[in-house]
């Protein structure tokens, strides 16, 4: 059995219910923002649509990005209305609406709607960008929109800023490295994430082993295929965790030690699960299986594509009669 | 369990039928030797099980080739359909001695040759090879799938 292939498959496999999760989440919200602007405004625009979505990777998770296009009336705000008038009305109207359950941000051209992070840590974030068609009813002929271009200056707006840099510190540490070191950090990050939920009310909360994945690629020679990698970082949390000056420093938060999250019997139980994991799994192969399976529900969808198949009359062969092997 | 992770195919063998096709194999040692699969496809059609075989009655085995031909087991695969859950004819399998289970062209030719024959109703025929690289017994199983060799891990 080749443990880097299994482990690539257990990567791809929670990897995309995850973001299929994740993209529902998005509709959901994305139909609920549509509606709400079709509702305020009726007949002064015309049905906003998606621009385009991308997923953007993290070490953390996926984020979704949605643009979502208002094309406004031209005298939606009066004949004389500017572009920035409507741009203010949209960004008061959703900063209204959803403050209480999102950071509304006004962007360059766009409107910001970040969720608070829902009971699974998943964030959906939606970009309003209201434009403005360039005369009356001309819209349904050539699709043109202006858009208001908001600069910031002054102070304006530091405060949201400043928590955004804190959690931007957070990825910046992974961002900052080299691409193919941070494709296998972040692939070792979702394995032991993918071990983490197959223990009951596992204590290491993932922004630990996110940290402690980082400090091992840090601190020792992490190479090899993706078996090998792992097999690093599970021997130095094993060796680690436990000693009396291990840290875990918070990179958006100095004074914020992540192994302090930890009882000092959990941090043994943390290094025993590793001792113990790696013992089973160079026993046998297989049992890289147990510790890190694949997500099953995926691969009974897979499965369902192909079969075994006759070619019409049912299954009963006569083989040819004379066949010739080498 | 082997499975095709690509198809999302997989196959059972039983373990006795294994040992079984492996001591017979080392009996003719050092030419090769072979014979016919039988068993039964799941209901959802993407698992099988490998059950029984059929040697053959009249076969030529060298240390390089084996040739066999089917008479005489007609009445054999019957019995196997006539049985609840019914047994089908799978597919085939033969040795390599002292290599490795690798399927050579003449074995790819044969796969080929048995997926378009008339008078085989399956789409899919198996190929086990049972590679005698000693001191280790290797196993490779392959299935033809829409013109291609696959090999199940
Ligand atoms: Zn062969």
């Amino acid at each position: 059995m080749d443990k880097s292939l299994h482990l690539d498959s257990v990567i791809k496999t929670h990897q995309i219910t995850k973001e299929e999760q994740l993209l529902n989440k998005h509709k959901d919200k994305n139909k609920e923002v549509k509606e709400a602007l079709e509702q305020k405004y009726e007949s002064n625009i015309y049905s906003p649509f998606n621009s385009g979505s991308y997923a953007k990777n993290t070490a953390m998770n996926t984020k979704f990005d949605f643009d979502m296009v208002c094309p406004f009336k031209r005298n939606a705000f009066g004949s004389n209305g500017t572009l920035k008038q409507m741009y203010e009305d949209v960004f008061d109207f959703l900063y209204e609406k959803y403050k209480d359950d999102a950071n509304v941000r006004k962007q360059k051209v766009s409107i910001g709607i970040e969720f608070f992070a829902d009971e699974d840590g998943d964030i959906v974030k939606i970009d309003v960008v209201p434009g403005r068609e360039l005369n009356q009813d001309q819209y349904k002929d050539d699709e043109n929109l202006n858009l208001y271009v908001y600069y910031k200056y002054g102070n304006f707006d530091q405060g949201s800023e400043r928590i955004k840099t804190n959690v931007q510190a957070q990825i910046k540490n992974i961002k900052d490295r080299a691409t193919k070191e941070k494709d296998s950090i972040r692939k070792v990050i979702r394995l032991l994430k993918v071990w983490k939920n197959t223990k009951y009310n596992n204590p290491a909360k993932s922004f630990f082993l996110e940290l402690i994945t980082i400090k091992a690629f840090d601190n020792k020679d992490v190479s090899g295929n993706l078996w090998g990698k792992l097999e690093t970082v599970l021997q130095y949390i094993r060796d680690e965790v436990t000693g009396e000056s291990f840290t875990l420093k918070d990179p958006g938060n100095g004074s914020n030690d992540l192994i302090d999250t930890l009882t000092t019997t959990e941090r043994q139980t943390l290094s025993d699960d590793m001792k113990n994991m790696l013992e089973r799994i160079e026993d046998n192969d297989e049992n890289i299986k147990t510790y890190f399976p694949e997500n099953s529900k995926f691969l009974e969808e897979e499965e369902s594509d192909n079969k075994y198949e006759n070619k019409g009359n049912g299954f009963y062969s006569n083989p040819p009669k004379n066949e010739r092997f080498g | 369990m082997y499975r095709i992770n690509e198809l999302g195919l997989t196959l059972e063998i039983e373990d006795d039928l294994l040992c079984s096709l492996i001591d017979i194999g080392i009996k003719h040692y050092p030419n090769e030797f072979g014979g016919f699969l039988i068993g039964n496809y799941s209901e959802t059609q993407t698992h099988l099980i490998i059950t029984n075989t059929i040697l053959p009655n009249k076969f030529k085995g060298t240390p390089y080739l084996f040739e066999r031909d089917t008479i005489g087991i007609d009445d054999k695969l019957k019995q196997f359909y006539a049985e609840e859950p019914k047994k089908y004819y799978l597919g085939e399998w033969h040795t390599h001695p002292n290599n490795l289970p690798i399927p050579s062209s003449t074995d790819i030719n044969a796969i080929n040759s048995i997926a378009n024959h008339p008078e085989v109703s399956i789409k899919n025929p198996l190929m086990l090879i049972i590679g005698y690289d000693k001191p280790k017994v290797e196993l490779g199983f392959y299935v033809q799938f829409k013109n291609k060799l696959y090999r199940y891990e």
